[in-house]
């Protein structure tokens, strides 16, 4: 072969267009932890996962005897929604005697916003800020559940970055 | 500045207060706990006439509460409020709300005017919607919701 040959010419030829790319720079810690660093660097395990057949009964009672203020509400694996403190003063308080016994897909939050784990850390920040949710639960690639980030957990996120400022 | 400095110097009152609900320690707590769905809040101060927090009930307590005994809704609020209420002033600085939320582990602060009375209510979500202030192009562009990947990038 020539050492002219159309190949080598292409080759030669060849512009990386990102030969001038230059990553961004971050000058606060915590703005480089939000970017850089996905949702699995926040605490997001344990978690507490129900069916939706569950009693709203046994379900309050699953909250109040974790102490925790989520549980996700999962059916065939998959993430069908989410059963809050909020849901319980918003749909079961003051209608508890009616519906302590039907099932909690009938009270749960359903479609939940959530993020993938692979997502960057400031997805999970923003469902908090934008869209208001204080519960974001965290699936994998294939939409199975693998944790859940807390206001707790996002805030001891930040903590973690400010320290290192 | 950076998030730091600023949280430091900044005051409570730059945070997005809530208008807190309060009510009368006599007033009955299904009462309250409509006030609290009326107010989209998931907590309910208990004030005296000059509006100086007496304690509060939170939504949280509100499931310990139905799970242990759903009849004590008939019960004055009075009766269960939480003897952990931390406020902060007006004039604190925001890194001390972020330091009760966390020494707490609580959702939400009572916060007061110079003289003890009830002036807002800060929490995890004004907390949240400071921080992502100030990185707005990280925050406020993420793709959230329902919206999976493409496993493949088309053409790739």
């Amino acid at each position: 072969m020539s050492d002219d040959s159309p190949r080598d010419t292409a080759a030669d030829d060849f512009q990386d267009p990102l030969e001038n790319y230059e990553p961004k720079s971050y000058t606060d810690p915590v703005e480089r932890a939000l970017a850089e660093e996905t949702v699995e660097a926040i605490q997001h395990q344990p978690f507490e996962t129900i069916s939706p057949d569950t009693t709203v009964s046994d379900a309050v009672r699953k909250l109040s005897g974790l102490h925790i203020a989520c549980l996700l509400v999962e059916a065939d694996g998959k993430l069908v929604g989410v059963f809050s403190d909020r849901d319980v003063l918003d749909k079961v308080a003051l209608e508890y005697d009616t519906v302590k016994d039907r099932p909690v897909r009938e009270v749960m939050t359903t479609q939940p916003v959530y993020v993938y784990v692979t997502d960057p850390a400031a997805a999970a920040l923003s469902v908090m800020a934008v869209s208001g949710h204080r519960h974001v639960p965290i699936l994998d690639l294939d939409d199975r559940l693998v944790g859940i980030a807390s206001p707790q957990r996002v805030t001891a996120f930040l903590q973690r970055h400010l320290g290192a400022a | 500045m950076g998030l730091l400095e600023n949280m430091q110097n900044e005051p409570v009152s730059r945070l997005a207060l809530r208008e807190p609900v309060t009510a009368s320690p006599d007033t009955p707590l299904r009462d309250a706990i409509r006030r609290m769905r009326d107010g989209h809040l998931g907590c309910v101060i208990a004030v005296d006439d000059r509006h100086v927090p007496l304690g509060m009930f939170t939504e949280s307590m509100l499931t310990q509460l139905l799970a242990r005994e759903p009849s004590a809704l008939d019960e004055p609020l009075g009766n269960h409020l939480s003897d952990r209420w931390p406020q902060v002033k007006m004039t604190d600085r925001i890194a001390d709300v972020l330091g009760a939320l966390q020494r707490e582990n609580v959702p939400f602060l009572c916060v007061v005017d110079a003289e003890g009375r009830v002036a807002g209510l800060a929490g995890q979500k004004g907390l949240m919607k400071y921080v992502a202030e100030h990185f707005p192009q990280q925050v406020m562009v993420q793709r959230i919701g329902g919206t999976p990947y493409q496993h493949q990038r088309e053409g790739a």
